[in-house]
């Protein structure tokens, strides 16, 4: 499998505090990677690293296979990036900036500018300038101009920010079809779980600038299989009467008074019709899909994410 | 470089500065022509001949241009810092050097090239006025003009490049504000004009002031490559 981005060890110390330490990250051909991890977690100092707007204070970047230094200037025509949040040149019609940026990037089909804009649907406002516009349509204009050249590798940060529920999905289903259609890598970072989840191939977990775990979702998913979970106040007996009866060997209880059962090829009704008959009260009982949220809220240590 | 140049002038829309650099020629006349007119009748030793004429021209378009430095400085640098574009400038496939000097480039010649047409502008208004008014003692000699011309593309020369030195305070702090008061500080050191004396006729102090700001320009292209661009809310 080709890699279109490795870090090795990267690390970063900004007056004595370490904003990112010891990161190694693999980002394969293709592939949507999530980059998750609370504010401050050094994200965009990573992402800022990535594109040479930082220096690693040690460590190593490797893009399309050629090692990042300070003077590779080329492998940057060969991305696409919103860093931190969208900035323009304020003064500008949107068309402006990114007649302007396809300049810069040495890119000459003025075609491309009406279709980038067409896919973040944002045709009709391209004559206002760009300080009239708000945050969820700089986040789209800034999407706009990162896919405007066909890039190999797209690196966004936050792009959800400040788009709308409907932004969002239009946003979600445009990442997928960039990385269907036109085979664009990204990395995408945010903070809120539950859209990196809808998109991501494989995330990245990040927090104090340590790179938690980088994990496929295929395989979090294996992991983390759906459950059943009932409350009762008399856990041994009804853990003896499941496995007993029912061969039940999957059970954990948790505070004296949940049992969770890790089987799915026991149907509910079958569990708590047992139950009833050897005289177990049932005060509550449900199937839950154990969400990718708890996985990664034990990843995090629990409650420091805010969301 | 022709091209960067070209896209940064797209950017800032270089039109609205020429007409800016237009309407300061213009009170520049208005002020000279107002100074002259006034001093018919008076005598002033200040006001004797043609070639005082030519000295106010010069301090006045020089004082006017090194702040107008300052503030092509703070639109087409400081502001770039200032509100992170320049993180989307140095995310190009270019060399940083070459993003800056080519800014620079725009800043020194467009100083330059406006105080000498100023100044051509200016003397020719004058002479122009002087024929009907007679307004000035004395009359515009083509020895004066000689003897001038040369002065003024030095003096121009110079000041385009001293006009670079408030570029070090500004980008210390990332301040248009500090850009704008070091560019009112060199014009106060070397185009006030104390009884006939001034700064700027010791030859020694326009080029050494020149040369500062060569350095600076230097200093702010040298290690482009290899600063780190935070914003001020930190990572």
């Amino acid at each position: 499998m080709a890699y279109v981005l490795r870090t090795h060890q990267l690390t970063k110390v900004f007056d004595e505090k370490d904003i990112v330490t010891n990161v190694s990250m693999n980002i394969k051909q293709g592939e949507i990677y999530g980059f998750l991890g609370p504010n401050g977690a050094g994200k965009t100092t990573i992402m800022k690293m990535i594109t040479n707007l930082v220096k690693p204070t040690s460590g190593e970047i490797e893009l399309f296979g050629q090692k990042l230094t300070p003077t590779s200037y080329n492998v940057l025509g060969r991305m696409g990036t919103i860093i931190e949040y969208p900035i323009f040149y304020d003064k500008l019609t949107a068309r402006e900036n990114l007649e302007l940026h396809c300049e810069y990037m040495g890119y000459y089909n003025k075609k491309a500018i009406d279709d980038a804009l067409e896919l973040v649907k944002l045709q009709n406002i391209t004559n206002k300038s760009v300080k009239d516009f708000s945050l969820g349509m700089k986040q789209r204009l800034g999407i706009a101009r990162a896919i405007t050249t066909k890039p190999e590798l797209l690196i966004l940060d936050e792009p959800i920010n400040g788009l709308d529920p409907i932004g969002i999905k239009d946003i979600r289903e445009l990442f997928k079809l960039l990385s269907k259609e036109y085979g664009i890598t990204m990395l995408v970072s945010s903070h809120i779980l539950g859209e990196i989840e809808l998109v991501a191939d494989t995330i990245g977990v990040i927090n104090h600038g340590v790179l938690l775990e980088e994990v496929s979702m295929e395989q979090i998913r294996e992991k983390n299989t759906d459950y059943i979970e009932f409350n009762t106040n008399d856990c041994n007996k009804a853990t003896y009467v499941l496995s007993q009866q029912l061969g039940i060997e999957n059970i954990r209880v948790i505070d004296q008074r949940y049992i969770r059962i890790y089987d799915n090829s026991i149907p509910m009704k079958q569990i708590t019709k047992t139950l009833i008959m050897n005289d177990i009260d049932v005060d509550s009982i449900h199937q839950k899909n154990s969400s990718l949220e708890e996985y990664f809220m034990n990843l995090l240590g629990g409650g420091v994410v805010n969301a | 470089m022709l091209k960067l140049i070209q896209l940064e002038m797209k950017k800032y829309r270089f039109a609205g500065i020429i007409r800016a650099a237009f309407i300061a020629n213009l009170c520049m006349f208005v002020l000279i022509a107002a100074i002259n007119i006034s001093s018919i009748g008076a005598e002033i030793p200040e006001l004797a001949t043609f070639e005082d004429i030519l000295v106010i021209i010069d301090t006045l378009v020089r004082a006017t241009f090194i702040i107008f430095a300052g503030v092509l400085l703070s639109k087409l640098i400081i502001d770039e810092f200032k509100s992170q574009s320049i993180t989307v400038l140095f995310m190009y496939p270019i060399n940083r050097k070459k993003l800056i000097i080519a800014k620079l480039l725009i800043v020194i010649t467009f100083t330059f090239m406006a105080i000498i047409l100023s100044v051509l502008f200016l003397t020719c208004a004058i002479f122009l006025l002087d024929q009907f008014i007679d307004a000035v003692p004395g009359t515009l000699t083509l020895e004066m003009v000689i003897k001038h011309g040369t002065s003024f593309v030095t003096g121009g020369l110079a000041a385009s490049f001293m006009s670079l030195i408030p570029l070090y305070f500004g980008l210390r702090k990332q301040s248009t504000v500090s850009t704008l008061v070091a560019s009112i500080i060199i014009v106060l050191l070397v185009c006030s004009n104390n009884g006939g004396f001034s700064l700027n006729e010791i030859i020694i102090v326009p080029i050494i002031l020149a040369c500062i700001g060569a350095l600076v320009a230097y200093l702010a292209i040298r290690n482009i490559e290899h600063v780190d661009l935070i914003s001020k809310s930190g990572s």
